[in-house]
């Protein structure tokens, strides 16, 4: 717990439309690509044999969609903080992302919605990963955030 | 519409469309529920955690997770569909096209593959997290087709866009979650 940064959550109430996110930049080495494939338990061989994926007219192995859905959630909560709770994520699927390519992730707040009911508010974000053939991933997502007053409670119990 | 002006492209049958409208509601894979083989644990969240280099907290350590709103550590929210995974036989995964068990029988998509429209391509995938989950719980997924596109010309080829929907309950049936995930079966374009 050296670092503070990963510790903290954006409060709703500090964040405008227009924000953009810190890019993410994820060098998709194979070992990425198997990790992520095998983290996931997605077993299909275009995900680690890059034989079979050749033979399926693939020139390399890529990534597999489980794997797609969590980098965005870090791309996220890396942004937004640990206490943040998403609520959805809808992506396109585009160009495949082969091992020894790179994927850069960008995103910004397209939209912000106070709850009245409870203490948080929801942001909704714009998201896109690319890489050398184009839009891998291009999507939204909507996050649940608290609300200043909540989060300076919240913060400080036990 | 665009699909009228393709001269490869035989028009839509009725007895064609009413195939189609009939899947519609129609369970993907065996029809049971498929059962997480193991509850939701600290292990492989960490093993999930560790290949996507995700340090957020809330997912391993349990002080911060417990300080939190959440109480306790959580599952990440969309490693939902990770838990129901089929647990591979890896023998001849590769001659079964990648499908982690032998089938139980058809698809209910090979109505598709025996009209031609044999490719197949991801193209959404869409989340609704409810809640997250905490550590012992048990999920299950049911998955039914949706909806089935007209049929579309695409760059690809002709074919329709197949949307499936799974949801994910907990052990007291209540929903966790939901994923739509979209495909593409196409005919591929002539060369």
């Amino acid at each position: 717990m050296t670092s503070a940064s990963p510790f903290d959550t954006l409060r709703w109430d500090d964040v405008r439309v227009g924000d953009e996110l810190p890019t993410l930049v994820i060098d998709v080495t194979a070992t990425v690509v198997v990790a992520g494939a095998i983290a996931t338990r997605d077993f299909m061989p275009v995900h680690h044999d890059r034989a079979y994926a050749n033979s399926q007219g693939a020139p390399e192995i890529f990534m597999n969609i489980l794997s797609d859905n969590a980098y965005c959630s870090r791309f996220l909560t890396d942004w937004a903080g640990p206490e943040a709770m998403i609520t959805k994520l809808s992506i396109r699927l585009g160009v495949p992302s082969f091992a020894g390519s790179t994927l850069t992730y960008t995103g910004r707040v397209t939209g912000t919605m106070r709850h009245a009911a409870d203490a948080n508010g929801t942001v909704e974000v714009e998201l896109r990963a690319t890489n050398n053939l184009g839009d891998h991933v291009t999507g939204i997502a909507i996050l649940r955030l608290p609300c200043a007053e909540e989060a300076s409670t919240g913060r400080t119990s036990s | 519409m665009v699909a009228a002006d393709d001269a490869d492209a035989p028009a839509e049958t009725t007895a064609f469309r009413e195939q189609l409208d009939a899947l519609v509601g129609k369970p993907v894979g065996s029809g049971r529920a498929s059962v997480a083989p193991d509850p939701v644990n600290q292990p492989m969240i960490r093993h999930w955690a560790a290949a996507f280099e995700d340090a957020n907290p809330v997912y391993t350590d349990p002080t911060f997770a417990a300080a939190s709103h959440f109480g306790a550590i959580v599952a990440p929210p969309l490693m939902l569909q990770t838990w129901t995974m089929a647990t591979p036989m890896i023998t001849g995964i590769g001659e079964r096209g990648g499908a982690p068990v032998p089938s139980e029988g058809p698809s209910p998509l090979a109505v598709f593959d025996h009209a031609g429209f044999a490719g197949t391509l991801a193209s959404n995938s869409e989340f609704e997290i409810e809640r997250y989950l905490c550590l012992g719980e048990t999920v299950r997924a049911s998955t039914v087709i949706e909806s089935i596109s007209d049929r579309k010309q695409t760059r690809i080829g002709l074919g329709y866009f197949v949307t499936w929907i799974t949801t994910y309950v907990d052990e007291a049936g209540e929903v966790v979650g939901r994923q739509r995930f979209r495909i593409l079966k196409f005919k591929p374009a002539q060369a």
